[in-house]
This record gives C-alpha cells, structure tokens and sequence, in this order.
C-alpha cells in the first residue's frame, strides 16, 4: 500500500474493458484476459463444453498449429496458463516486458482464429472422460464436486468436468458454437500490471481485436443461485471421511463483505483460528480443517471442511459448527485484530509478486467493474467492529445447510 | 561484516550458526526461515517419521510461549508461515511486511529452541495419524512413497516421510526429544533471510536471537545409498480407480555437475510443451504424464510417470519407453533446449520479484549446494546447456537398457519379467 497505485480503466472502441496498473521497477509484466463465458453459459445438456473450449482453443489458428502456438509463447519464454469457472474464463500470461507485445498478439490470434482441430476436439472429450477417473482419486476436490449442485443450484453448481454422459454428447460443432457466441471483444475483460505502458497497450489491443465478433453483447451481470440444504452422503473406500458444510453468505460487492470476509477468517484462516485452535489443536481430530468464502457474481456461500478418520466424523462434524456458533457470542477484539491484520499484511507481502496484483485486478474488474485500490479494501476492513460481526452472522444464520460427506461413514443423528 | 561477490552477506555467529542474507532492494517484503538439516533418511526405522513429528511440535511451545501464543504472533504479524520436513531437510518459515521481520526471526528462532512439551505430544500425535491418514488417499503420495520404499529398500531413503501408523504410534516424547536435542543445534541449521533487509541490522538480530545456542559437534555423514537394481515393483491398490506408473533410471544426485543438463531433459521429454505431452497426452493416452529427477545429497533418479485408466496402462507404457528411446537415439533439438531457457529466464525474474520465492530457492540451494546462488548464476548454468552437451549427458546417464518399473493401482500388472528398453 506504499506503493503507488495508478489505474487506468475504460472500454476500448473495440469492446475491450481494459484496466492497467504500471508498477515501478518490476522487470516482469503479467496480463490476464477474462472471457465472461464460463460452466453456468453451457447448454443444460452439454456440461464440460466451457472447458473443453478453454483446453482446445490453444489447439492452432488459422496461421499456426497447435504445436507451433505452444512454441511462439515458448520463443518468448512467457509463462501462460488457463482455467475455466462457474461464470468465466481466464487466459493468463506473465513475461518479460519486451515480449509483452507479442504476448498479447499471439494470445489474440488464438481467441480471434482458433481452428478447433477435430483430432484435438475428439482428444479433449476422451481426456475429459479420463480426468473423470482421476476425480475418483482425488477425494477433496471429489467432495467439492458433489456439495455444488446444492450449495448452487444446477447451473452455477456445475464442474468442469461434466459428466461421462454429457460429454459423449460433445462435439467440435459445439466448441465452434460456443467460441462463436461467447468469444466477443464485448465479453471480454484485459488486466495487467508490472513494468507496462498503460497507453500503449491500449492503441495495441484495439489494433489486435478491431473487427473482431458479431454484434456487441455486455457482460452480464451474473447467474443467480439456488440453495438446497440437505445432507448428502457418498460412500467411498477411504481411509479418511471428508466433510464440506456450505451456506448462504452474502455478495462481494454487499457493504458486509468485509465483514464476512473478517468472519471467515477468525473463523479458519491461519493457524490462530477458532477452527484450527479448537477442532485440531486442542482436540487433535483432523489435520486439514478450514473456512472459506467463495463468490459467484451475484451470491457467496461460506464453506467449512474438514477430513477426518471415520469413528471421529460426528465429533468433528459437532465441532466444526460449534465454532460457528460460538464465534458470535465470543468473538473478541484481539481475534478480530489478527484476522484483519491477516488479510491487509498479505495484500502488501504478496503484492511483490507482479502476477498476484494482475490476479487481483482481474478479479475486481469482474466483480466491482472496476480496479479497487488497495487502501480503499483496507480502509473498508479496517471499519469493522465486533458488533458488525454479530450482525452478520445473526443476518447470515447457519440454520440452513448443505454438508456433503465422501468417505466409509455417514453422519449418525443429523438433520436432512 | 563480510559480503560475497554474489550479492549475499554469508557470515557464520560464535557458536557455528551460519547466516545467509539476500538484500532484495524493489520489494516491500522479508522472508526468513531456519534450515535443519534432518530429514526422513536421517532416521532409524524404529524412528520413522520423526523428523516430521519434530517439525509439528516446534509449534508446541518454548520457554517463553505455549503453543497458542507462538501461532497468535504469527498471525498478529499476517505472516505467510508455515514448515516442512522432506526426506533430507527440516525448514520453517514466515514472510512478513519488513517492519515485521525482527519479530518474525525472534518467534522463528525461539520455537528452534522448543521444549516439546510433553503435554501437548498426544495430542499432536493424533494430528499426524490424521495426516497419514489423509496421505494414504492421495495416490501421489502413495506412488512417491512406494517408488522410494522398493527402490531404496534397505536404506533409510525408503522410509516415508510421515512415518508410518506403527511407528508414529509407538513413539515416546523422550525420544523425541533426544534426537530433537541431537540434530536442532548451530552446526546443523543455517539462517536465511531475503527481502528489503538491512544486512547489518540483521546480522545483529540474529546475534541477539542465536548468539546464546550452545554450540555442538556437526553431524557425521549421511550414508549412501545403494545402487539402485533394476526391478519390477507391483503394488495393487484397488482402492485407486487409476493406474500410477513409474520408470526409473540412476541420475546424477543434487550436487552432481550433470544436474542442469539433466533438469533441461526432463523439461523436453515431461514438462510444459514436451515430448509427453504431445505424443501421450494429447495422443488421448493418458491425462497426466511428466518427467522429472527425484534428487538427494548423494543419490537420484531420473522418473518417467503417469496416471492412467487401468485399461491404457500398457500404451501408457509403451508410448513413454517410445520417447524414451527417441531421446537416447536422436538427442535433442536446438529449438527444444532454447524453450526450455526461454522458460527458465522468465521464471527465474519472476522468483526475483518475491522473498518467499528467493527464500525456497535458497534453502535448497545451500543446503545441497553448500551456498547461494543468485539469479544470473541459476541461468547461466541454464544457458551452458546445449543439445550436445545433453546428448553426452544421456551416454553418462542412460534411459535405456534394465531399469525400475514401479506400478500402482487396481491392476496386477505387470508381470515379474524384468523391465527392459
């Protein structure tokens, strides 16, 4: 937050919303592209289409192929990554500032002209059906898979993945279809920060995408949520029961945000946290444990977890939301303190890092529309009081849940 | 105070305490951390796991703070903390804002003076059998385990990391304490700082911090291990819906001057834009296949691994022994080496931007190397690589010919014969 922060925000003529954020003296600059079409724009019946897009559109243009892609972002030693979300996607890259140009140029050519390959298409479905397989064997993000239809609803609770019978459903017809529509300057979001010329990148970008897509669409505002509370079960050969508790929290852009986010935290960030103190700690009835919030545009779930072995499942369980409860009777001042503390230091430590403030930029265009700067979250953080806390949590009660449990053991005695 | 030509300060206190500083001069931020130099093979089979078990109760108290009081200052400070324990070092650490770093080496410094308090070591005990627990779930974890266990049998190299149940169960706290007492003291730790740090300011908090640790008699050298045998090795783990294979091949060890010639070839055959990605991946054989050196003070192997659908095993298989003889018949190309320093310069300038990145680097470098190298120096080593100097390094270090062949998963496959290229 010593740092000098100076955005740049606009819509360039080609529908590109563009922020900037020059930092002095770093030697690398970092760019994320967000494309708003992501697993809650896939048709009912064509899950894993959004990522399947995101895997092959990097499978060759209309000038190179999939190889010779790989190999010009190589040329120029940027590092580039990808990933698809419930309402989103992001093309990420970090580099050199000498090679930023083309960094951009290539990563236009790829979302302007990509060819979608039929061999790369039908590869991308059968390895889509393979990671299914794998899924089994991951049994942490297998729990967050099964809690998200009901933490969300069918739509937004959607996984990447799809299922096996609706990617058999999948063809290249429907990448094409789905780049087509979704694919527009108008959809599209560009941050980054680091040693830039904010001006520049600007006149490059409308040179890279002018012409490009069909009539102008703005970002949508977001997928609304549904929430089924209930208690679902998964019965699996493990050594360990996974437990997942969700329910309704609030928006990001909601002015209890930084309230919530102060909540979570003294909750089950950090080793100091009532969930990390009581549950592992004091009782030693898990190794992994935590809270965490997560926001789609227009909703927020708060999560708590934990892994445990089968005959302390119902401890645990007991335990995990004992916390919640007590949290708003007892929370104290120093508690809050830390929590506070906690989010601003690691604003400014992990603000070194170029690529993390591009994270974040990226991240506040999609969400507030718009860069926020650092000191402006700190100060809202810095508003909150212990009677802020209570409110919320009274506003946000936890009598309404959706536990998913993977593992040899259902819970005994809990309600449905 | 003495500096090196390489941008650090390296001095060594009274007592043996070596201390390592980088002053980073465009960051806001400080990491520091304590290096120990024990790990899993350092142990006695009756004592696996407790190297690790060392590492949890070092957050358990000291003299001077119980448990709760050592993780209240470290989130007071909103420190990135946190530790681990490998098969040949312990390490602690924290990033923090810099007006926090001397509070963060006096609370680092004083958990490495711990009194592992007897009251809290049941307790702890249950946490880790929660996290051996967890670890048996997680099919790397598994797979890495059963590699070392087969190939380094007989040799503490093949105890894991967490202990076993057994083992972990059967545990005292006095034994804990007695080999704590013998490996936490100056002659076994280094100090390592990086950030926007004054060297002599820093110098002068690890004097007031370490100054007093009583000095002892260095640890005698670790033993080598054997030559590894090639051999089948079959686990069935039915619990897995994927199949996990490995093969392996003798490699030059951390310190060994083959090492970035060998680290430059795992990149083209099993990293970002290989040769396994291209021919197995993207050929729909398997989703995650990768190269890589699984390397150690003395010892190392070069790994060819994979995840599969049981049923794709064999052309999982045959399409990795495909590249590997490739490569051992045609080298390398020109292009492929340059991508793979392309990659590296990018990488290495981002590590530049952050403490804890330099501080991760730093670790292991001067615990396997003897001392810190700087980030010109990590790519000019990089740079010397050439597709010559690969293809004399694959004559040296051969992926062909008997070697291990490691598979895990619901398939009892393959048979005994041995693995040949």
């Amino acid at each position: 937050m010593s740092e000098e922060e100076s955005y740049l925000h606009r819509r360039l003529d080609c529908g590109i919303e563009l922020a900037t954020l020059p930092l002095a003296g770093r030697r690398t600059t970092a760019y994320e592209i967000r494309v708003v079409a992501g697993l809650a724009d896939e048709p009912d019946d064509l899950g894993g289409l959004a990522r399947l897009v995101e895997q092959t559109i990097a499978k060759g243009t209309e000038k190179r192929s999939a190889q010779a892609l790989s190999d010009a972002f190589d040329s120029l030693g940027a590092k580039i990554g990808s990933g698809v979300g419930r309402e989103s996607q992001v093309y990420r890259c970090s580099c050199l500032p000498e090679y930023v140009d083309e960094a951009l140029a290539l990563h236009a050519e790829m979302l302007r002209t990509p060819t979608f390959p039929e061999e790369f298409c039908r590869v991308a479905v059968d390895l889509a059906q393979q990671e299914l397989t794998a899924l089994e064997d991951e049994p942490g993000e297998l729990s967050r898979k099964l809690l998200a239809p009901n933490a969300y609803g069918r739509r937004l609770g959607r996984h990447e993945l799809g299922s096996r019978e609706s990617l058999a459903r999948i063809n290249r017809e429907h990448l094409v279809a789905f780049w087509r529509e979704h694919f527009t300057p108008a959809k599209m979001q560009v941050s980054i920060a680091g040693a830039i010329d904010a001006e520049a990148v600007g006149g490059l970008l409308e040179r890279l995408f002018a012409d490009f897509g069909g009539p102008r669409l703005a970002c949508s505002n977001g997928h609304s949520a549904e929430f089924m509370p209930g208690q679902n079960h998964h019965q699996k050969a493990l050594e360990q029961e996974h437990i997942l508790i969700c329910w309704p929290g609030t928006t990001i852009t909601d002015r209890d945000y930084p309230v919530e986010r102060l909540a979570v935290s003294a909750l089950g960030e950090g080793m100091s946290s009532r969930l990390f103190v009581e549950v592992r700690e004091k009782r030693g009835l898990v190794y992994w444990v935590g809270a965490w919030d997560e926001h789609p545009r227009k909703t927020g779930r708060i999560f708590l977890g934990a892994s445990t072995t089968p005959a302390r499942c119902d401890q645990t369980y007991g335990a995990l939301l004992g916390e919640v409860d007590r949290l708003g009777k007892d929370l104290s001042q120093q508690e809050l303190d830390r929590a506070r503390v906690g989010i601003i230091a690691k604003m400014q430590t992990h603000g070194d890092i170029t690529r993390a403030r591009v994270a974040e930029l990226c991240s506040d265009l999609f969400h507030y529309g718009r860069p926020v700067p650092l000191a402006e979250k700190r100060d809202l953080l810095l508003a909150v009081t212990i009677p802020d806390v209570q409110r919320y949590l009274n506003e946000h009660p936890r009598d309404k849940l959706c536990v998913q449990t993977l593992g040899p053991t259902m819970l005994e005695g809990r309600p449905t | 105070m003495s500096g090196s030509s390489n941008g650090f300060v390296d001095q060594t206190l009274d007592n043996g305490l070596r201390i390592v500083i980088e002053p980073m001069s465009t960051v806001q931020s400080a990491a520091a951390g304590f290096l120990v130099r024990t790990g899993a093979r350092d142990e006695t089979p009756e004592l696996a796991g407790v190297s690790h078990f060392l590492e949890h109760m070092c957050f358990k108290g000291t003299a001077k703070r119980d448990w709760h009081q050592i993780t209240i200052e470290f989130d007071e400070m909103g420190s990135t903390y946190n530790a681990y324990t490998s098969k040949e070092r312990t390490f602690y650490f924290g990033w923090v804002r810099t007006e926090d770093l001397q509070r963060q080496m006096e609370l680092l410094g004083d958990m490495m003076r711990s009194v592992i308090p007897p009251q809290e070591f049941e307790t702890e005990k249950k946490v880790i059998l929660e996290e051996i627990a967890m670890s048996a779930d997680q099919m790397d974890s598994c797979i890495y385990d059963l590699i070392h266990e087969r190939l380094y049998a007989g040799h503490s190299l093949a105890w894991p990391v967490l202990g076993t149940t057994e083992t972990i169960s059967a545990l005292g706290r006095d034994q804990l304490f007695e080999y704590f007492e013998g490996r936490y003291h100056p002659a076994n730790m280094v100090l390592i700082v990086a950030g926007a740090v004054d060297p002599e300011a820093t110098l002068k908090m690890a004097e007031r911090f370490c100054g007093a640790w009583k000095p002892k008699a260095p640890r005698p050298r670790r033993i080598e291990p054997p030559t590894i045998t090639p051999a089948v090795h079959v686990r069935i783990a039915d619990r897995f819906q994927q199949q996990a294979l490995a093969i392996a091949y003798p490699a030059p060890s951390a310190t060994h001057p083959d090492r970035e010639d060998a680290d430059v070839f795992a990149a083209i055959l099993g990293g970002h834009n290989s040769r396994f990605f291209w021919k197995i991946i993207q050929a729909g054989l398997a989703p995650y296949v990768a190269a890589g050196r699984l390397d150690y003070c003395d010892a190392a192997i070069m790994i060819a691994f994979g995840f599969c659908e049981p049923d794709k095993a064999e052309a999982l298989l045959e399409g990795m022994k495909q590249e590997l003889s490739r490569a051992t018949r045609d080298g390398v190309t020109r292009d492929e080496v340059q991508r793979v320093k392309n990659r590296t310069r990018t990488a290495l300038t981002t590590e530049a931007e952050a403490p804890y990145y330099r501080l991760m680097q730093l670790v292991h470098d001067i615990d396997v190397l003897g001392g810190p190298r700087n980030v010109e120096e990590r790519l000019a080593a990089v740079e010397a690589v050439t597709p010559d100097s690969i293809l004399a390094y694959l004559k040296r270090w051969p992926i062909a010919g008997p070697g291990s062949l490691t598979s895990m998963g619901p398939r009892n496959w393959p048979d005994g014969s041995p693995f040949v290229l």
